[in-house]
């Protein structure tokens, strides 16, 4: 328990300090997820099979967020669920930290929120964001759950249920156990595809303030461009299934990026320019 | 808009019913004589010696029926648990419990006698119709957790103990406490059942040498109060099955 306490603080801590002295084995800046020329193809019965993902390559440095924009069963859900390791790629080579990627999850270090947010239905928003440092079998550090309370904005909601909780906050109190455990990756998987467009504006907003607080390595999927602009480094676009890589977009706005962003010409021209790009899936289906 | 009547007036005026039909059943003697009016059976029970043997039947009855039960969760909770770790166990354990259920109790019985006695057979019969329902319930609750929730606990490196501690035992408790109204009814029916085959004691042995002797009333009295045990079991069963539900949903 403590060596993997120390681990954390190593590779989280001081990234400048890893990647020096890490320079002469590994060229800086580390890789934190790799997926190379992965496939990964359904069985349906029938002998009929469905490939998700072609031939994909994907790589996100440390404290890179990347975001994965593509149309709906492109298998965009598929790369997020072969980095936490809950799927196996039929062929190529999945690594999260240089290892299998289950080895991260393991370890307590990898946080994930779904588009469902899966809260446990009879814990309180406090119970629920300790969660993981309970499945990892730790003290809970009632100071950091507090913390990530008021980070997410939910002050005064600690003993309220997920019932009494609307849409927007259960997906606050998601995102706030994903990262109560201070992750090395965070993975978000439409974590506001459930949500209205103001709503869902707002929580990208909040998304954004919390990362510049932290910057773990993010892997979001999204099919809403303006989310994906608003809150990456990177933008991968997908093509239709099965899903390969189109076109990379890097997004190097200034950060912070607030809500006014969004009406830049330059944040414009961006979004236009992606949208076109899975329009072009849409003219050829 | 429509009144609605609140549900225990209905409850009520529908026992109410039935009572009402039974006495004039009995009064006008159109079922025979074999048919008391209830208020002779209640009459019956007033009695202070009818009321001993009653209830002493009743004690050893509801015993019998309480063993079972308990053994009959015991064992089925070792066999889902069983199930639920070791993945390969699960369709054989199925089978094993669905052969067990289509062989009638009432066949098991005489052979139970000479087995385990005719002391324990009572508990035995009950625990039997117990388990396969409880196993039922326990198997179906534990994997009851929607396929989130599971990888939730998964990406965040949870141990299966701990899975099965934080989601799938909460996640079973309303099933569970669902086979739980179901079960308790069927431990006294099974308690009964084993009692007439010669145990010593129970409202089942009253009710066969009732029936043998002619006496009545006597078998009104114990096939009545049995009937009341299973509607206690079962009315206890479902608050705490709507107790679950309301914590753990």
């Amino acid at each position: 328990m403590t060596e993997s306490a120390t681990d954390t603080i190593q590779s989280g801590g001081s990234a400048a300090t890893a990647a020096g002295s890490t320079a002469a084995v590994r060229p800086a800046p580390a890789e934190a997820i790799a997926l190379r020329n992965v496939t990964m193809s359904f069985d349906l019965g029938r002998s009929k099979r469905m490939t998700a993902l072609e031939d994909f390559n994907l790589s996100v440095a440390e404290g890179e967020f990347v975001a994965l924009l593509g149309p709906s069963g492109c298998g965009k859900s598929t790369v997020l669920r072969l980095v936490t390791g809950l799927e196996q790629a039929t062929s190529g080579e999945v690594l999260v930290e240089d290892k299998a990627p289950a080895d991260l999850a393991k370890s307590h270090r990898l946080g994930v929120a779904f588009q469902e947010h899966a809260l446990l239905p009879w814990s309180s928003v406090r119970e629920n964001i300790a969660l993981p440092f309970r499945l990892a079998r730790r003290a809970v550090d009632w100071q950091r759950v507090d913390e990530l309370i008021r980070l997410v904005g939910l002050v005064g909601f600690e003993k309220a249920r997920p019932r009494q909780l609307s849409g927007g906050m259960k997906q606050r109190v998601a995102i706030a156990r994903a990262l109560v455990l201070s992750p090395d990756v965070l993975l978000l998987d439409e974590p506001f595809g459930a949500l209205d467009a103001v709503t869902r504006r707002r929580m990208n907003g909040e998304l954004a303030r919390i990362w510049e607080e932290q910057h773990i390595t993010t892997l979001l999927v999204t099919h809403d461009v303006e989310e994906a602009v608003l809150l990456a480094d990177r933008v991968v676009v997908l093509t239709g299934r099965p899903g390969r890589v189109r076109h990379v977009q890097t997004v190097d706005m200034p950060r912070p990026r607030h809500a006014d962003i969004t009406r830049s010409a330059e944040f414009r021209a961006v979004v236009d320019h992606l949208t076109d790009l899975l329009d072009v899936d849409r003219k050829a289906e | 808009m429509r009144l609605r009547s609140p549900r225990w007036l209905n409850n009520t005026i529908g026992v109410l019913i039935l009572i009402t039909v039974a006495e004039l059943i009995g009064r006008t003697g159109i079922a025979g004589r074999s048919w008391p009016p209830l208020t002779d059976v209640v009459g019956y029970l007033a009695e202070p010696v009818a009321q001993a043997t009653v209830l002493r039947a009743l004690t050893a009855t509801a015993a019998s029926a309480g063993w079972g039960l308990v053994l009959g969760i015991v064992f089925a909770a070792i066999a889902a648990l069983l199930a639920n770790f070791i993945p390969v166990l699960r369709p054989g354990l199925d089978r094993l419990a669905s052969v067990l259920n289509a062989v009638p109790l009432i066949a098991l019985a005489p052979l139970l006698i000479t087995t385990v006695g005719r002391e324990s057979t009572p508990a035995v019969v009950a625990a039997l119709g117990v388990g396969f329902v409880m196993f039922v319930a326990f198997t179906a609750g534990l994997a009851g957790a929607s396929a989130t929730h599971q990888d939730v606990f998964s990406v965040f490196g949870s141990a299966r103990s701990t899975t099965l501690l934080r989601l799938q035992i909460p996640v079973s408790l309303p099933t569970v406490f669902d086979g739980l109204a179901l079960a308790a009814p069927t431990a006294i029916l099974g308690a009964t059942i084993g009692e007439w085959f010669g145990a010593p004691r129970g409202l089942g042995v009253l009710i066969v040498s009732a029936m043998q002797n002619y006496q009545v009333l006597l078998l009104w009295a114990a096939a009545l109060t049995a009937a009341l045990l299973s509607l206690a079991a079962y009315l206890i069963a479902v608050r705490l099955q709507s107790g679950a539900v309301r914590r753990f949903t």
